[in-house]
């Protein structure tokens, strides 16, 4: 049905839950497959095709738009968390019963990469109520076309901390690049930073995992390609002007 | 494979099998003055009356004009619509919801509006002709008849007419003699011969005359009615004892079985585990374990969504580009059992902030730890919707999901519609639930092998 020009194989397969027979499941597009162990794909669950089907879609007014995202991006923040370390805890419940639990450990902080990053802020804050949050603008240089670094505010301990960077829409990952090279010059380890995205491409997924091989990525979705200005395919437009200005 | 299909078993809540009772007898004779009596006595909201004068078949144009004339036979057999009422009657005793018309006297037609009868383990039917109908009399537990003098009938006639119906105390004479009196004889005295009781109007007419006097302190009662309240109390005993062995023998029988693929476990991530370690632990703060429960709770709502229908579609996207994608079929409601329900309801607002919110209370008994529903509250047009979330953090015996899932299929919600959504949960619960309800779906975090005792509500809400 996609009539795409792309060369890259649309990944069409029945979505649904275990027991519901395979006949019984609509079909829908879902992640393409990569390569690299660093990179964790959410779960496609119908649930999740059907937010990123909102978000796609050119009709949903902004309102929803940012209800949706929101709520992909709290499962992202919740499957990101799930990399951070954790040590075995024995607790007692309320009646009375022993459980051998577990808490969390290693302090954490958000990095977003602004503007379109910082939408993301809320979904990390509903799951981590009092995470400092540090913030890098990086823009496309108009002579260079490169992108270029103007402005980071960070965590002055942030070497000792796991950093959560946030952009949503992962394309040619130039800026991501930048700013994780930030996060480095700061100190920090490689294998410290989980990068949360929603939409993903797998130019960008490739030069990050061959550049970054220890940092995770944590995606929501990767989608088949870039188009000739380097908008991802089928992608959703500009995440930024969505969520804040259209 | 095959072998795995699990047997259905059976679950018969507490108002499956409604005792009705039939109080008849004569205008002014005290049925309703009995009926609210024995109400008032057992004080428990299964017990209900229903008022033949609800069938009064509406009238058409000349019978209207006649009765506002008061002559109009209101109490002849023929006034009332026994089809309707049986087959009201019939709906109640299968356990199922049944709408009662509402009758106005003013206008002499049906309202349109109609209240719901839903769920009665006793049932009291109070009329004229209560125990006139063949029909009626199969459905009939145990049959009264109340007898009184006619000048005590046509003085408390008068009394509730011109005090109740708007009527004048001329037309109220008027009507007795041409109709009441001669119905009584022709109709109402001959279903004296099927009745088991017979109460005679005794010392109690300074009360019924006062009638806002009426209590249980001034009301004397005679012989009669201490029997009929002693019925009562047998049959809601016999009831509560059935419905708890049933839950009992239940929860027995599935104790080996495996669970049901129908019941998703959460995914056990480090964060799943570590916000559990937090929500369990008995020395979290307040604050902290409302923080986490809502975390987790959005996180089950967010899973339970995976269990509703969806079909595909195609968008386009701003930049022109199409996607194959998934939308749901239809509305998605919830349903909270109180009280521990209403603990997911700032997860749930998270994730689906509108959704329609139909809302239970079922409360274990305290003597008998049976569950009881109390109050039930649900979207008017919830068989419609393709996904109902029925929400409750902690199954412990599994007896009020059970109850749950029954009012939801009782009000036509169809099973495989339905995900079960909890936090903690018994497998001998899962199991049973599952095993009655075999096209429900359970999304749930953590399960204890047994019985454990409730303890997530009390500590979200601090009581």
């Amino acid at each position: 049905m996609a009539s795409s020009a792309k060369p890259s194989p649309i990944p069409k397969q029945s979505v649904g839950p275990d027991y519901r027979p395979e006949k019984q499941k609509p079909t829908a597009t879902v992640s393409t497959e990569v390569p690299f162990e660093n990179v964790h794909t959410l779960s496609q669950t119908p649930q999740l095709i059907a937010l990123l089907t909102m978000i796609r879609d050119k009709n949903t007014d902004r309102a929803d738009f940012i209800f949706y995202s929101n709520r992909i991006i709290r499962l992202l923040v919740e499957e990101g968390l799930n990399h951070l370390p954790v040590v075995e805890h024995a607790i007692t419940t309320p009646v009375g019963r022993n459980y051998a639990g577990v808490m969390f450990q290693g302090k954490i902080c958000g990095v977003s990469i602004m503007r379109a990053g910082e939408a993301m802020e809320q979904g990390l804050r509903d799951c981590c109520r009092s995470v400092r949050i540090g913030k890098i603008l990086i823009q496309r240089d108009e002579e260079t076309c490169m992108p270029k670094l103007f402005y980071d505010k960070l965590p002055e301990d942030i070497a000792d901390r796991w950093c959560l960077l946030l952009d949503p829409m992962f394309a040619t990952g130039g800026s991501a690049i930048m700013a994780v090279d930030v996060l480095k010059s700061r100190g920090v380890p490689e294998n410290r930073i989980l990068f949360l995205n929603l939409i993903a491409s797998p130019q960008g997924i490739e030069n990050f995992a061959k550049k970054f091989p220890e940092l995770r990525v944590v995606t929501a979705f990767i989608d088949q390609g870039l188009d000739e200005k380097n908008y991802i395919v089928p992608g959703l437009g500009d995440f930024g002007d969505r969520f804040y200005t259209m | 494979m095959a072998d795995v299909v699990t047997q259905r078993a059976h679950y018969s809540p507490p108002w499956a099998d409604v005792s009705i009772i039939g109080i008849a007898g004569s205008s002014g004779s005290g049925k309703s003055t009995l009926s609210h009596a024995i109400v008032s006595k057992l004080n428990l909201p299964w017990v209900v009356i229903l008022s033949m004068d609800s069938f009064y078949k509406s009238l058409d144009e000349e019978s209207s004009r006649k009765a506002f004339r008061n002559e109009y036979d209101f109490d002849s057999p023929d006034a009332i619509d026994f089809d309707v009422l049986v087959d009201r009657l019939r709906e109640l005793k299968a356990g199922k919801r049944a709408e009662i018309p509402i009758y106005s006297f003013a206008k002499h037609a049906r309202e349109k509006e109609t209240t719901s009868i839903y769920s009665p383990h006793v049932l009291i039917l109070e009329g004229i002709f209560a125990l006139y109908d063949p029909r009626v009399l199969e459905l009939l537990d145990m049959k009264i008849f109340c007898e009184a003098d006619a000048d005590t009938c046509l003085s408390r006639r008068i009394l509730r007419d011109v005090e109740e119906r708007g009527r004048d105390i001329k037309g109220c004479i008027k009507q007795w003699f041409a109709y009441v009196k001669p119905n009584f004889e022709a109709y109402v005295e001959p279903q004296r011969k099927v009745a088991d009781i017979i109460v005679p109007r005794g010392v109690e007419n300074r009360v019924a005359i006062g009638k806002t006097s009426l209590s249980s302190h001034t009301f004397q009662l005679t012989y009669g009615k201490v029997m009929v309240i002693q019925y009562i109390e047998r049959k809601l005993i016999e009831k509560s004892k059935s419905h708890r062995a049933a839950l009992k023998k239940l929860g027995q029988s599935s104790e080996n079985d495996a669970l049901s693929e129908n019941v998703i476990l959460l995914k056990q991530t480090s964060q799943v585990r570590g916000m559990n370690t937090i929500i369990q632990d008995i020395d979290t703060s307040a604050e902290d374990f409302i923080f986490y429960f809502d975390r987790i709770a959005a996180l089950l709502v967010e899973n339970a969504l995976n269990n509703i229908y969806f079909k595909s579609v195609t968008v386009e996207t701003p930049t022109g580009n199409k996607y194959h994608g998934l939308h749901a079929t239809g509305e998605t409601s919830a349903v909270v059992i109180l009280r521990a329900g209403s603990t997911f309801e700032t997860g749930l607002r998270r994730v689906l902030p509108d959704c329609k919110t139909g809302r239970l209370l079922i409360q274990s008994n305290i003597r008998t730890g049976e569950p009881e529903l109390h109050y039930l509250k649900l979207p008017q047009d919830i068989r419609t919707h393709d996904g109902v979330l029925l929400l409750d953090p902690q199954m412990s015996s599994g007896g009020a999901g059970l109850m749950a899932v029954q009012v939801l299929v009782d009000h036509g919600v169809p099973e495989d519609k339905i995900v079960f959504v909890t936090y903690f949960a018994g497998r001998i619960a899962l199991k049973g639930l599952t095993k009655v309800f075999p096209g429900v779906k359970v999304v749930v975090c953590t399960t204890v092998p047994d019985f454990e005792e409730r303890w997530v509500a009390s500590r979200y809400l601090g009581c």
